[in-house]
């Protein structure tokens, strides 16, 4: 989770977006985390370097608790 | 290092791209070819640190994914990507063959659509500003007897190219085309000399264009001398009208 965390707040001071305190399962990628279509892709790319996923591969990832379960359950 | 990927770099024009961005610049080129053949040992042989050559089938267009994570990133970030790599099934429309159209656009446009999905993602992972060129054809903007459906693989290419630019240029990642008009190489292998007689006297130049001068507008176009060109062609085509 810390990873995820630190993923998140490192692209979203690049946008020039606050960074945040702590990551919940329930938080949206796009509405609550507010990242884009090109974030979503580094996030994708980052995550798989580290995990060896690729999250978006097959199915939708909506929130960080989605994230979780390909992470998790690979 | 940083590496660019040179797709049929065995022979022709990819062989001369390969050999030029290896004796003028510093990055490493990882060759990616059906075969391998004397040119690239020539290569590993005078640059054993800074070429690959990789032997692969770009018509296994679902074999690219694996291609990308069990070799092309071990070998180091890459910075550009040269899609050279191509197949020509020329016949006029009225005999049109499924298999050979597929097994075409398998090579020409998925495979090079492909390796520019995972260029990006590489580039993406190592914040790296590269670049991406595309080798069209001329046949794509002035009609020839039966290449309208080659013509059409190139046709594709640009139109990705194009918005591949506007997509990633946020990210400093740029793509473009290079488009040749017709060289002495294995592709045109097939006109006969009548055939490529009449295609030379179309162009202002009234003969067959130079690849060293195709690789070297490639070179160009991947170095940071056009760090303000993307989304555009160059053609390099004897002026072809």
């Amino acid at each position: 989770m810390q990873e995820l965390l630190d993923i998140v707040n490192e692209m979203r001071e690049e946008a020039g977006k606050s960074t945040i305190e702590k990551l919940e399962p329930s938080m949206d990628l796009r509405d609550d985390l507010e990242l884009d279509s090109l974030m979503l892709a580094e996030l994708t790319v980052r995550l798989e370097d580290e995990f060896d996923i690729d999250i978006f591969e097959d199915g939708i990832i909506q929130t960080i608790g989605d994230i979780l379960i390909k992470i998790n359950g690979k | 290092m940083k590496w660019i990927i040179v797709t049929g770099d065995s022979r022709g024009v990819g062989r001369e791209i390969a050999y030029q961005i290896l004796n003028e610049t510093d990055f490493g080129v990882i060759g990616i070819s059906r075969t391998s053949e004397e040119s690239a040992d020539e290569l590993l042989v005078k640059y054993p640190d800074r070429f690959r050559a990789l032997s692969y089938d770009l018509a296994n267009v679902e074999g690219v994914k694996q291609l990308y994570r069990d070799k092309i990133h071990k070998i180091g970030p890459i910075y550009g990507l040269v899609n050279n790599s191509a197949m020509a099934y020329d016949d006029i429309i009225s005999n049109l063959n499924i298999d050979e159209l597929e097994t075409m656009f398998q090579v020409n446009v998925f495979s090079a659509m492909h390796l520019s999905k995972y260029a990006i993602r590489d580039m993406i992972l190592h914040k790296t500003q590269g670049s991406i060129v595309h080798i069209s054809s001329i046949s794509a903007h002035t009609g020839y007897k039966g290449l309208s459906m080659y013509a059409a693989t190139k046709g594709a290419m640009e139109a990705f190219s194009k918005n591949t630019a506007r997509e990633w240029g946020s990210k400093g990642i740029r793509s473009n085309c290079v488009v040749p008009g017709f060289m002495e190489t294995s592709i045109s292998s097939t006109l006969t000399d009548e055939q490529k007689k009449r295609i030379y006297q179309r162009t202002s130049l009234k003969k067959e264009t130079g690849i060293a001068s195709v690789a070297s507008t490639v070179l160009f176009l991947l170095s940071d001398k056009a760090k303000s060109i993307t989304g555009t062609v160059v053609h390099v085509d004897n002026g072809t009208i």
